[in-house]
């Protein structure tokens, strides 16, 4: 009886370290699994960075000049060269190459500089030169966009979590929250008491803006909203997805990336009626290094 | 005596014959195949903006490199324009943009606005219809007769590959899927490649009349897809494993009027013929300028080659060339209409007429 318990309680323990054995190679593939695809980035954008009505679903790393390389091994899949290639359908992303990576990840190089394209490419090399940093395409200045298209779920993935961590010990930044009902607005911290009735609840929300590798407003990774102790809220930019027509945020309730975002760039993170009394708000925000800001505001509801 | 008459008889007897035969299975020469020069014109004595008043007879119009315009069939040019940084252009209207748009002036031939668009994204026009691609290659707005957005469609990745009818718009995605969308925007239509080992699509058309979509896919293997509408879906009609291997955009279209597709194919134009459902290769350099046939004749036409070293073709089926001549230009454009051809050839546009004499 007693060997039987401790023969069992020997596999318990084998079975938890394979378990422990599975996590660490599990985060130190992840952790090289893949190589910036630019020497020394600096990030202008990241995954949910507001973009001409809509947020970015890669990484924009700004750059004037310089070559690009492959994050990892791979096949290329489809090269579009301005300078050489006749196309009828017009390219925002102006010169691009989209390179096929292990375990069905397809990422685009975008924004490439025309004639750099290495289209006569077919099997690439981590580290190989797929062309040069430029400025084609609709882009808001020189640089590369990079995104990562997961084939088997069909979504967009976040670079950040695949590509190698830059050292941020900062949190992201609460600039400021604002109830707004048509077109009166309050911003809490300023306005002690709001007259009841339904509000959008927008925030203004920056990360890593002290960071030397930043070049622009960064968005975070989670932000978490919260009513009276409901959470009304929790956008996580880990996936993007398109169905019916329509590119959503993956999260618990699908937010389409189209409405996430106010003009001035804001979040608009939900709708909610506030009645009559004391309302707590809290917003915890958090990035992708695991840095975290809390910030709560008591709001009377007249 | 009696032989000579024998003689006699026997001489009439192939006389007759002869006659006969003349008369009833003789038949006239065939007439010869000619492509007449009707007219020439250099752009460089065109006039930089549009003409106010509009030109007689049809329209067309053309771009040639940096420059662009609308000419007359009568051989009038209307302007012949920069091209600052994109074009979209078609026979009634066009759209110059800049890099970064955010809105653009659609106008007529005749420089006329007839509406501003404030779409972000880059315009281009096909089948009579005017899209909008938007800022990250994952969106397509149409923009309705006033200038506002009909309907916007976001696909789940980037857009590689576009054929559109005046009924249906079929978007070709990096992820290997089809999506064909009405005048209203509603998809009506989705195919998603298998078969290769990385799934993409490299070339659509559709043709005129809607029924049938064509798409080069994925690789290793790449394959033509052929799909057809019956009832109200579409369903793979014909399908061929191909020798290709290419990783850009690859030229495909389907004939003006209908009956054949033709495709890019490594040294040469694939065709596909409609109703027999039949296949076959003509040989070429490549051709970036594929799909046209004479209205009212059976002939295709296509421009293959590339900068410096193009060729005109003009080829019944299956592969008989009529017309073979070099093209000397580093810019070209090829338009058709009726039984006319209009070449363009770096500053000059040319008029061709196929004939029979």
């Amino acid at each position: 009886m007693r060997a039987a318990t401790s023969r069992r309680s020997g596999e318990k323990r084998l079975g938890a370290w394979l378990v422990v054995a599975g996590l660490l190679c599990g985060a130190l593939g992840a952790l090289w699994a893949m190589d910036w695809p630019v020497e020394s980035p600096k990030l202008a954008a990241t995954f949910g960075t507001p973009a001409a009505g809509r947020v970015v679903t890669g990484v924009a790393i700004a750059a004037s000049n310089g070559l690009v390389r492959s994050i990892d091994d791979g096949e290329l899949a489809f090269a579009f060269d301005e300078a050489t290639t006749p196309s009828g359908l017009p390219s925002t992303l102006g010169s691009f190459a989209v390179v096929e990576h292990p375990n069905d990840m397809a990422a685009v190089y975008a924004h490439l500089l025309p004639g750099s394209v290495s289209d006569y490419l077919t099997t690439v090399k981590r580290g190989t030169i797929l062309g040069s940093v430029g400025a084609s395409g609709w882009t808001e200045g020189p640089g590369l966009l990079l995104e990562i298209f997961d084939r088997r779920k069909s979504n967009w993935v976040n670079p950040l979590l695949l590509l190698p961590a830059l050292p941020d010990g900062n949190a992201p930044a609460i600039r400021s929250v604002t109830l707004m009902n048509g077109e009166k607005s309050y911003a809490l911290g300023e306005a002690k008491s709001v007259p009841q009735g339904t509000y959008e609840i927008a925030a203004d929300i920056t990360d890593a803006t002290d960071a030397p590798w930043t070049a622009g407003p960064l968005a975070p990774y989670v932000i978490r909203l919260s009513v009276d102790g409901t959470e009304l809220s929790r956008e996580v930019f880990d996936v993007a997805f398109g169905k019916r027509g329509r590119l959503s945020l993956f999260s618990s309730s699908p937010r389409l990336l189209s409405e996430l975002r106010t003009e001035d760039g804001r979040y608009l993170l939900s709708e909610h009626l506030f009645t009559r009394g004391r309302s707590i708000i809290e917003l915890s925000v958090e990035d992708i290094a695991g840095n975290r800001r809390d910030m709560t505001w008591a709001v009377s509801i007249q | 005596m009696e032989e000579s008459g024998t003689k006699r008889l026997a001489i009439s007897g192939i006389i007759l014959v002869g006659i006969a035969y003349f008369l009833v299975c003789a038949q006239p020469l065939p007439k010869e195949l000619a492509l007449i020069p009707v007219w020439a014109r250099g752009l460089a004595d065109a006039p930089a903006t549009p003409a106010s008043t509009p030109a007689l007879g049809d329209v067309h119009s053309f771009r040639l490199g940096d420059k662009f315009g609308y000419f007359s069939s009568s051989g009038k040019i209307l302007f012949s324009a920069p091209v600052p940084f994109g074009l979209a252009l078609s026979s009634d209207s066009y759209a110059l943009y800049d890099k970064d748009s955010t809105g653009f002036s659609v106008r007529t031939p005749t420089g006329s606005e007839l509406f501003k668009a404030s779409i972000p994204g880059y315009p281009f026009f096909a089948a009579g219809r005017r899209f909008v691609m938007g800022t990250a290659q994952d969106s397509v707005s149409e923009l309705d007769s006033s200038g506002h957005r009909a309907w916007t469609y976001e696909f789940p990745s980037i857009v590689t590959a576009f054929g559109a009818s005046p009924g249906l718009a079929v978007f070709g995605l990096m992820d290997g899927s089809l999506v064909g969308l009405d005048r209203s925007g509603k998809d009506v239509m989705h195919f998603s490649s298998g078969g290769s080992s990385i799934p993409g699509i490299y070339g659509v058309a559709v043709s005129p009349d809607g029924d049938l979509v064509a798409a080069i896919a994925g690789l290793d293997k790449q394959r033509l897809v052929v799909l057809e509408k019956r009832y109200s879906a579409y369903r793979v009609t014909w399908h061929r494993w191909l020798d290709s291997d290419f990783r850009r955009p690859v030229a495909i279209s389907f004939t003006s009027d209908g009956k054949r597709l033709m495709y890019e194919v490594p040294g040469g134009v694939g065709v596909f013929e409609r109703d027999s459902r039949k296949g076959y290769t003509i040989a070429a350099t490549t051709a970036d300028r594929l799909g046209l046939s004479l209205r009212g004749w059976n002939i295709m036409v296509l421009l293959s080659g590339s900068q410096d070293s193009r060729r005109l073709i003009c080829a019944a089926a299956p592969d008989r060339r009529l017309v073979d001549i070099p093209v000397s230009a580093s810019q070209t454009f090829i338009n058709l209409d009726g039984s006319s051809i209009y070449l363009g050839v770096d500053e000059d546009i040319v008029r061709l007429d196929l004939r029979e004499e």
